[in-house]
């Protein structure tokens, strides 16, 4: 390793140095091994030290977290004074007082900020106050293949500005192969706090560049409708096969939805276009049709493409959600090239996430979902939500395309802690890969899950599985909310007040509470959980204990 | 059934703390539809039976979900006999809770299908609001009594037909448990209160009926019953009953062991008191002889060839203190119902709807609807009859106008009219999709079967002839079928032993003609067979007695 030469210079060296130097000998060196090349901050580190930074994340899926904590890492080595706080538990009055204020914050929804970081979000668009002494940065995370790349970041960079505070480093757009883009960022930070002109200081990159997700594709083994007959509802089980696929129980997977091909021919004929005729979306050249038919949201414009339009051709259009071929219609273009120059100005399809419904440790190589068919009246024409319409559609054998969303927020904790998972409707999906999984492992904890839907006799997904489980002893206990049975509504959160002692003396002895399914229900159900810890708590500090909970990450919601 | 399965149940009954088990945490598991196996033995005796659309399963199963379980309920109606607001209650109730459709049964009461767990005890409240109750319809223990129907058959139709109440309530179990579990009554503070010296902790070996049989008519199949009793009148006066005893139709597929059999009459009894203690120490010595340890020989029937017909009579006087009489001479004639309208003794009116195999439905006439438009004038009460119809009884002159009008309306009247007399003296048992039990169609079936049967009566100028048929979808018999002149009993879907010679009065049991045939097969040998009966049969002679003289069987 060391050659002959060297060796002999350092055991010299050595040889000729007194204890206290050797020991200076032994720091210094540390010192330069901890300089690594690749730790480019590392050279700022005599004059960054002794600086203060906050760090605060707001997450959905874990990642801008993950990012927060490496960076925060960094700079304690860098000996920087390094506070990192989610942004749902930060303090607001705190704000003024901050020397060096870190954002690295997502975007979820459609161009929202992620639901821990509402709260920070709506507290700086309040304005009223100003920030003059706060010196920021924000860290933007999201994905090219969402029409509002990075929103949420922008605003909270644009508007910490307006409220006075000093931006010292440019806003970076990650796209979700965030690494180094992240890495070169905060190496652009250090450098700032070290007063140091940054050496890389990162490019901008516009919000282009097809995003480097892993596409994997899939071949349909199954497609089961689990509602019986003479139910309201369609929700399919859906069995994929796809070579080596990596997950783990608690992520989704992302589908980009085909518009119908009749649609995208209506509208060729209806605007003359020619479908033949190229363009370049993000990088790759593609006809109009295959734009039109897989890349180009036209089935329900958001109105800010409506109001797009209206300014195109010059006319005045209330802007309202809508779909392209309405509006073509009730609008219509001059001509073929009138819609041309219009075409790219459509928004790229929003992936469609579906919640992993089985456990590799179960069934390896497997995707297996739960789609409830999405369905909707437009002036009294019944209609089908694009993706749920599609996947339900699909027959054994079609093959289809998508990603894994990973969800580090919504795991399973040690195996012998207890869980309880709340998951009416589709979203069981989750809890049926939990559930597998801790089957699977044999895991000592107990598991309780709470589900709903319409009638028992019609709508209880996955009955005969939960049964076994319940028999194997895997499911510890099973209640149900089947809500039409009945005169009177009975919904999951009632059987959760029901059940409040029982609940509560899970939460007591560690139980984590999983949420998934629909967003209302979840508020329902928060409200119905903080009841139940004052009722059977018997505490004043109901609050507390529940900020406790979601703190310490036992409380954790997958909603839609 | 297997032995262990058996002395199963034997042991659930007396584990069973006078019926209750564990029903009540069973109603209160939401995960199934079900019930555990050893309740839904004792519901039995509360009147229903845990069963599934069997049509549904694969698909089911496919769904992840379970079989699509659902209690069938069944009413004890001694006689038949509803007043007119149960009779609306009933419907109500049928339509709120179960498939709409009420089923009027071969044993002259009702059944509801597809009764949800859930909906169990509201139903039960209902019923019981409407002084209706479902205890001991079914189970090991007496079931529901049967009495000949029509009260045109005898001015004492009454007395006669309070002695199958009488009986009824004298042989139901004294257990508070059907109170307790689904009229939410107060748990017994002293269980001696319900001890139970006829049924103890062991009720009967397997279940047990009891018949009252009118001559001439025997419609109720007197000689189908564990123990039937034959009315003995003289100048309008009953004098008493002939006792007959070890009847039963069922046999199983391929065990020689079991087999139908006609009661044996082994006497005459008089007087209330004395007729009712030697009913009931039948009853006794069938609970301490009968077979317990395998239930396809646990029936009286077989206690009785085991034991001897004599020794039978010595044990009753034993047990009663007293011999029975000579059986006295009696005769019947048919078994049939009398459609339309007819008035009896006292000069009230009576009519016979065509109900076919006891399905009451809005399909080829709107029976349904009109039955509950008739019941709401409360102008009369309802009277089951064996043959699977409904007699609209009791009906004053001044309301029978009111009451036609109504059957005019639905063309009640015509529709009866108009369907043919093979398809009157037809009978068939449920089977599929409920009975769980069936290998063969049975309700389903039988009426298209029926409409190719009768163009070759037509053309064989047998239209009026008044052939009792009867299916079963399984050899149970639970339409009769081995005293029917052609019996069809399935063995596989589509296929039925074809069984020919019963006669008209129910005194004989009919004999295996052709095995497991299918549709065609069947209509090819009744085309030949009815043939040469047109052709070669004696002046009044009936087919039954036909195909035995010519040793067609
Ligand atoms: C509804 C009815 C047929 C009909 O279409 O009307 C019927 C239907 C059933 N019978 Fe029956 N039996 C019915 C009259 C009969 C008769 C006729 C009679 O009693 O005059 C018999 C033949 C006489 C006899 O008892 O021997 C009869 C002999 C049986 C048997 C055979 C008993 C035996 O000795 O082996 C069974 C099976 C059993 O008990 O193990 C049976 C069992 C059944 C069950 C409960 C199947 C089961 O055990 O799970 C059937 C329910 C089907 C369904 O979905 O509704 N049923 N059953 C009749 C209801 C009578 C009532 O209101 O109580
Ligand atoms: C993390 C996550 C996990 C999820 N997990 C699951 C899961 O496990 N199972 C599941 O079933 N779903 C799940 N979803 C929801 C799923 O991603 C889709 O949102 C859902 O399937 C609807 O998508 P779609 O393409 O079928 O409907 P879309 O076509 O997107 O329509 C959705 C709605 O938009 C409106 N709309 C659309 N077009 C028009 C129009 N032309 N005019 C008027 N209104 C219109 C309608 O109200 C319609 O209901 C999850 C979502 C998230 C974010
Ligand atoms: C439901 C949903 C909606 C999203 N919407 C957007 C969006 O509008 N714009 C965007 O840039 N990214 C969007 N994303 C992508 C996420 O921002 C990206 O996955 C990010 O890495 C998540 O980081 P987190 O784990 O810290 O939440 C969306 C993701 C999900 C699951
Ligand atoms: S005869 Fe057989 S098939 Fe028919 S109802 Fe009785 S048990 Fe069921």
């Amino acid at each position: 390793m060391i050659p002959a030469d060297k060796n002999k210079q350092i055991q010299e060296l050595i040889a000729s140095l007194d204890k206290p130097a050797l020991i200076w000998l032994k720091g210094f060196i540390e010192g330069v091994i901890s300089k690594t090349p690749e730790d480019a901050g590392a050279v700022a580190k005599t004059s960054a030290s002794g600086k203060k930074i906050t760090i605060a994340y707001g997450t959905e899926s874990g990642n801008s977290k993950k990012i927060a904590s490496v960076f925060a890492a960094k700079a304690k080595q860098e000996g920087i004074q390094t506070k990192v706080v989610s942004l749902d538990q930060y303090r607001f009055t705190d704000l003024p007082k901050e020397e060096y204020f870190l954002t690295v914050i997502s975007t979820q929804g459609e161009g929202e900020p992620p639901s821990s970081a509402k709260k920070f979000y709506d507290h700086i668009h309040q304005n009223g106050f100003k920030l003059p002494q706060l010196k920021y940065g924000v860290l933007a995370l999201g994905d090219t293949s969402y029409p509002m790349f990075c929103k949420a970041g922008e605003d909270v960079d644009n508007q910490l500005g307006h409220l006075g505070a000093q931006r010292i480093i440019d806003i970076q757009r990650c796209d979700v192969d965030f690494e180094t883009d992240a890495q070169s960022w905060f190496n652009g930070v250090l450098q700032k706090l070290s007063g140091q002109p940054s050496l890389n200081a990162p490019v901008l990159k516009p919000a282009k560049k097809s995003s480097g997700k892993k596409i994997y594709r899939g071949e349909i083994l199954a497609n089961i409708n689990l509602n019986d007959r003479g139910s309201n509802k369609r929700t399919h089980h859906i069995e994929i096969a796809s070579e080596g696929v990596q997950y783990k129980s608690g992520d989704s997977i992302g589908i980009i939805p085909h518009n119908p091909e009749h649609l995208v021919r209506a509208i060729i004929q209806h605007t003359g276009i020619d479908p033949e005729i190229s363009f370049v979306h993000r990088d790759e050249t593609c006809s109009a049709y295959e734009l039109l038919h897989k890349k180009l949201n036209i089935i329900y414009l958001p109105e800010r493409v409506v109001s797009k339009y209206a300014a195109h051709i010059q006319k005045e259009i209330t802007p309202v959600k809508t779909g392209l071929l309405e509006l073509l219609t009730l609008h219509p273009v001059k001509d073929a090239s009138h819609f041309e120059a219009f075409i790219q100005q459509l928004e790229p399809t929003t992936p469609r996430l579906y919640s992993i419904a089985s456990s590799l440790e179960k069934f390896d190589g497997e995707v297996h979902l739960t789609v409830g068919r999405d369905a909707y009246c437009v002036a009294e024409e019944q209609r089908y939500g694009l993706c749920s319409d599609l996947l339900c559609a699909l027959k054994p054998g079609d093959t289809m395309d998508f990603y894994v969303h990973h969800n580090d927020q919504f795991r399973l904790p040690e195996e012998n802690k207890d869980v309880i998972m709340i998951g009416p409707g589709t979203g069981i999906a989750p809890f049926r890969a939990f559930l597998a999984e801790r089957d699977a492992t044999g895991a000592a904890g107990r598991n309780w899950l709470f589900f709903g839907d319409q009638h028992f006799t019609t709508d209880f997904l996955y009955q005969t599985e939960l049964q076994q489980w319940i028999e194997t002893g895997t499911l510890h206990k099973l209640d149900l909310a089947f809500s039409r049975d009945q005169q009177q509504k009975i919904y999951v959160q009632d059987k959760i007040k029901k059940q409040g002692d029982e609940f509560y003396n899970w939460l007591q002895s560690g139980a984590t509470v999983y949420v998934c399914g629909a967003k209302k229900m979840s508020e329902d159900v928060e409200i119905a959980i903080l009841e139940v810890i004052r009722q059977s708590g018997k505490t004043e500090g109901a609050d507390e204990f529940f900020n406790q909970l979601k703190e310490s990450g036992r409380y954790l919601k997958d909603v839609y | 059934m297997s032995d262990n399965n058996i002395s199963g149940i034997e042991k659930v009954k007396m584990a069973s703390d006078g019926l209750r088990g564990t029903i009540k945490e069973g109603l209160a598991d939401e995960v199934t539809g079900a019930i555990s196996d050893g309740d839904k033995a004792l519901v039995k005796f509360h009147g229903m039976y845990l069963q599934d659309d069997r049509d549904r399963r694969d698909e089911r199963a496919e769904k992840k979900l379970e079989r699509l379980y659902s209690f069938m309920i069944r009413l004890r109606l001694p006689g038949g006999f509803l007043t007119a607001k149960q009779y609306l209650a009933t419907q109500d109730i049928a339509g709120e809770h179960t498939t709409g459709i009420i089923k009027i049964t071969t044993r002259q009461t009702v059944q509801l299908h597809g009764l949800l767990k859930s909906h169990i005890k509201p139903t039960i409240k209902a019923f019981s609001e409407a002084k209706l109750i479902s205890i001991a319809t079914c189970g090991d223990i007496n079931r529901n009594v049967i009495c000949a129907a029509h009260p045109k058959q005898s001015p004492i139709h009454k007395e006669i037909h309070d002695y199958a109440d009488r009986i009824s309530q004298y042989l139901l179990p004294k257990t508070r448990a059907y109170y307790e579990i689904w009229l939410d009554e107060e748990k017994l503070a002293d269980k001696k209160e319900e001890e139970d010296p006829l049924y103890q902790d062991r009720y009967l070996p397997r279940k047990f009926k009891v018949g009252l049989a009118i001559p001439p008519n025997n419609d109720i199949d007197v000689f189908g019953n564990d123990l039937g009793l034959i009315a003995i009148i003289e100048n309008n006066q009953l004098k008493g009953f002939n006792v007959a005893i070890g009847g039963g139709m069922s046999s199983t597929h391929g065990n020689p062991a079991t087999y139908p059999r006609l009661a044996t009459v082994i006497g005459f009894v008089s007087g209330e008191e004395r007729i009712m203690k030697t009913i009931y120490e039948i009853v006794t010595i069938q609970r301490d002889y009968g077979n317990r340890n395998d239930r396809s020989l646990a029936r009286l029937k077989y206690t009785v060839d085991r034991l001897g017909t004599d020794w039978f009579k010595e044990e009753i006087a034993r047990r009663t203190g007293f011999a029975l009489e000579k059986e006295r001479p009696f005769e019947f004639a048919d078994r049939k119902d009398y459609y339309g309208w007819f008035q009896n003794a006292e000069g009230h009116w009576y009519y016979t709807p065509f109900v076919e195999n006891g399905r009451i439905v809005d399909e080829e006439v709107s029976l349904k609807t009109a039955l509950y438009e008739i019941a709401k004038t409360n102008k009369l009460n309802f009277r089951f009859t064996t043959n699977q119809n409904v007699i609209l009884a009791d009906i004053s002159t001044e309301d029978k106008p009111v009451i036609e009008k109504i059957l005019n309306k639905y063309n009640i009247i015509s529709y009866t009219e108009s369907v043919s007399e093979i398809r009157k003296n037809s009978m068939a048992c449920v089977a599929l999709n409920t009975c769980p039990l069936a290998f063969a169609e049975g309700q389903r079936y039988l009426p298209s079967l029926i409409s190719k049967i009768e163009p070759i009566l037509n053309k064989n100028g047998l239209e009026k002839e008044e052939i009792i048929i009867r299916m079963t979808g399984c050899p149970n018999g639970c339409a009769r079928s081995y005293i029917a002149e052609i019996g069809f009993i399935g063995t596989t879907l589509g296929r039925y032993n074809l069984l020919l010679g019963g006669d008209h009065q129910g005194m004989r049991l009919n004999k295996l003609y052709k095995e497991s045939l299918d549709e065609a097969a069947i209509l090819d040998e009744l085309n030949i067979l009815l043939g040469i009966f047109a052709k070669e049969r004696n002046k009044n002679e009936s087919f039954g007695d036909f195909t035995l003289r010519k040793q067609i069987v």
